[in-house]
């Protein structure tokens, strides 16, 4: 189960799967889990072979309620989303309106039979007669059109829904059929490839990972929730309901309006993703090479913030500032044009803290594996055991969990109506920021820093963190979207 | 070419040939060369439309895997139409698209293009602006296919009014198409097409 293998530690994997859920039992403990963690979610992470399983047990429990083959099996499946349960009770009541709905047979009879096949209507050749076949539907063609038929859809990705090749005829031609005209291995092996794909899709529990490459499959265990769910292979952080990154306190539909907001304002927010900036005070030129926004310039040893360019020292207790962005009282009294400017001044605020976090995030990545090697090197060299220095790894796993939350922050308040609840977020939002950046600053000097004092930062992180996750986070909005 | 494709072409041209749509004037089928891969149709505008009396060229591919895939066919001849882009002739058919079927000819292809002459399908649009003009004033939509079958079908209606006013902007310079287009985009309100043309 264990993705990183390589690791001389073993306990690590275990300890964030326990904060972080994804096991198959129900029991009370998880049922307390999701009072702690609001954004907890019940579902397991499967492999191909795993799911493979779970469909053929629905296949098979259909194919014999119904005694109808695995391959009309699937059929139904298919359309009715896998619930076999719903496809046996409506079975039971009209079972051919089932069989016309999943299109296993036509709606209305062909009238075309046996009898009047002379020449193929697609090839006009006259084959023998034993080398015709037809579906369900009684379309009659030769087999090497049928062969070339599925030839054509397999190689454009088409499998479940390859349909007659009669005009108007919806009739899907079930797997066992297709196989029988298909003997190639390659093109068999695509078509079933698409199957399982197709299948997965079609299937609300599951989902594939987006990860690139990635071959695991999530499947929810529950209807409801924030729909979390973290992939065992490349560790990627989904929404199980829509499929981008996870995004909690965002809901699904705010979070893809912002990531389209993203890509089609490329342009215009390009000249704030510099990676360098002037010390405030001493204009040297300084790289930004940490996650961490408390910056401190080598130079003068000034410290301010990245974001903002303010004093740091102010930050402390009002942070809120830096994180809020300041609307324009006066604006509706404003011309179009500046208010035209005054969106996009309001949009590049959101947008620019949003970037900021997503660099932070892929920095700190950095930073973890950096402490990786170097709790490897200690413990190689006898200073201690993993165990001894798990509290380094877990505060720098912490500080990432709760960077992304606070990245995905800003859609939240961008959408946000103006208003006392909003004031309230940007409070606990600008809260979580300045408890984020004081564990970041520690984490990167974790060995220099008081363990007690680390831990201690942790905890403050992490509280900030589900406080606002628990008063904000909407799970029935979360819910709302394509897969339920 | 496959050998398949060639065969079903060369048959579904001796079919479209032999057919009383053919004898009738209704619909044509030509070789644009001797490979079969790309033909012309001709469809004959429906009576009682604003096509009547025009003659619509199509251009027509055949793909390599024809017929388990459809055949590729546009308007060449320029038409105003919520189905037909004013622009490229692209046709929005689902016969075209998805629900294509190996067993489907030409004939009934250019059959079904004609048909959709005389019924439009406004909520499946491939010219949002035609289909709008056709939603919101079907009366001003009727004038102005009429005018376009006069102008590139050989339609007989010729509405004076429509030719006075691309010629008002013919003598502005404008190209005689793009006159048109913008006139028939914005109602044959000549303020607003002129104001589009030269902003
Ligand atoms: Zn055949
Ligand atoms: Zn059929
Ligand atoms: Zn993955
Ligand atoms: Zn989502
Ligand atoms: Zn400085
Ligand atoms: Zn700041």
């Amino acid at each position: 189960m264990s993705a990183e293998s390589d690791m001389e530690y073993s306990d690590n994997d275990g300890d964030d799967y326990d904060y972080y859920g994804g096991q198959d039992d129900c029991d009370m403990e998880t049922i307390d889990r999701s009072k702690s963690d609001p954004e907890y979610f019940l579902y397991s992470c499967l492999k191909v072979e795993e799911v493979e399983k779970l469909l053929n047990e629905s296949i098979e429990l259909l194919s014999n309620s119904l005694q109808v083959t695995p391959s009309l099996a699937k059929v139904m499946l298919h359309t009715y989303e896998w619930n076999a349960q719903d496809i046996i009770n409506k079975y039971k009541e009209n079972a051919i309106e089932v069989l016309v709905y999943s299109r296993v047979k036509p709606r209305v009879p062909t009238l075309q039979g046996s009898s009047s096949r002379t020449a193929c209507a697609v090839c006009a050749n006259i084959p023998p007669i034993h080398n015709y076949s037809a579906l369900a539907c009684g379309h009659y063609f030769c087999n090497d059109c049928w062969a070339m038929h599925f030839e054509v859809q397999i190689m454009q990705g088409v499998s479940n829904t390859i349909q007659c090749m009669a005009q108007e005829c919806e009739v899907r031609a079930p797997e066992d059929f297709v196989l029988s005209h298909v003997p190639k291995p390659t093109l068999r092996e695509r078509y079933q490839q698409f199957m399982f794909k197709d299948h997965v899709k079609s299937h609300p529990q599951l989902r594939f990972c987006p990860g690139p490459n990635c071959q695991w499959i999530f499947r929810a265990w529950v209807r409801e929730g924030p729909r979390r769910v973290e992939c065992h292979g490349c560790e990627l952080l989904t929404c199980f309901s829509c499929g981008a990154p996870h995004h909690a306190p965002t809901d699904c539909a705010t979070i893809r309006r912002w990531l389209t907001k993203c890509a089609d304002d490329s342009e215009t927010a390009n000249y704030i993703s510099a990676h360098t900036k002037d010390c405030p005070k001493c204009q040297i030129c300084i790289e930004k090479n940490g996650g961490c926004n408390h910056m401190q310039c080598g130079a003068c040893r000034h410290d301010f913030c990245w974001v903002c360019l303010g004093d740091w020292k102010a930050h402390g207790s009002e942070y809120y500032e830096c994180s809020r962005y300041k609307e324009d009282p006066n604006l509706a009294n404003d011309s179009q044009h500046a208010q035209a400017r005054e969106a996009l001044k309001k949009y590049l605020h959101y947008y620019e803290r949003w970037e900021n976090h997503a660099r932070s995030l892929k920095l700190e990545e950095q930073t973890l594996a950096n402490l990786k090697s170097r709790i490897n090197q200690k413990v190689m060299a006898g200073e201690g055991t993993w165990i001894d220095w798990q509290y380094l790894w877990d505060s720098a796993k912490l500080l990432k969990r709760c960077r992304y939350t606070l990245q995905y922050t800003y859609p939240f308040a961008y959408y946000m109506e103006v208003g006392p609840r909003k004031e309230l977020f940007e409070y606990q939002q600008a809260q979580l920021e300045a408890e984020i950046e004081n564990l970041s600053w520690k984490v990167e000097r974790a060995e220099t820093t008081d363990r007690g004092d680390l831990e201690n930062q942790m905890d403050i992180a992490e509280k900030r963190r589900t406080t606002l996750l628990k008063d904000f986070l909407d799970i029935n909005v979360a819910s709302s979207s394509s897969k339920v | 070419m496959a050998n398949i494709a060639a065969k079903r072409i060369k048959r579904e041209f001796k079919e479209v040939m032999k057919s009383e749509e053919v004898a009738g004037g209704a619909i044509k089928l030509e070789l644009v060369d001797n490979s079969w891969t790309e033909l012309q149709g001709t469809i004959a505008g429906p009576p009682d439309t604003p096509y009547e009396g025009g003659t619509f060229l199509l251009e027509i591919k055949v793909p390599e895997t024809y017929p388990f895939n459809p055949p590729k066919i546009r308007f060449i001849t320029k038409i105003w139409h919520p189905n037909v882009s004013s622009v490229t002739g692209a046709i929005c058919l689902d016969i075209l698209k998805d629900q294509w079927a190996a067993a489907l000819t030409l004939r009934t292809v250019l059959l079904s293009i004609q048909a959709l002459l005389s019924a439009a399908e406004p909520n499946d649009p491939q010219d949002a602006v035609v289909a709008k003009q056709y939603r919101d004033n079907l009366f001003l939509f009727n004038l102005t296919a009429r005018h376009w079958t006069n102008v590139y079908a050989g339609g007989p209606s010729n509405i004076t009014d429509f030719n006075d006013m691309v010629q008002r902007l013919l003598d502005m310079g404008v190209e005689e198409h793009q006159a048109r287009v913008a006139l028939s985009t914005y109602d044959w309100e000549l303020e607003r097409a002129t104001e589009q043309l030269f902003s």
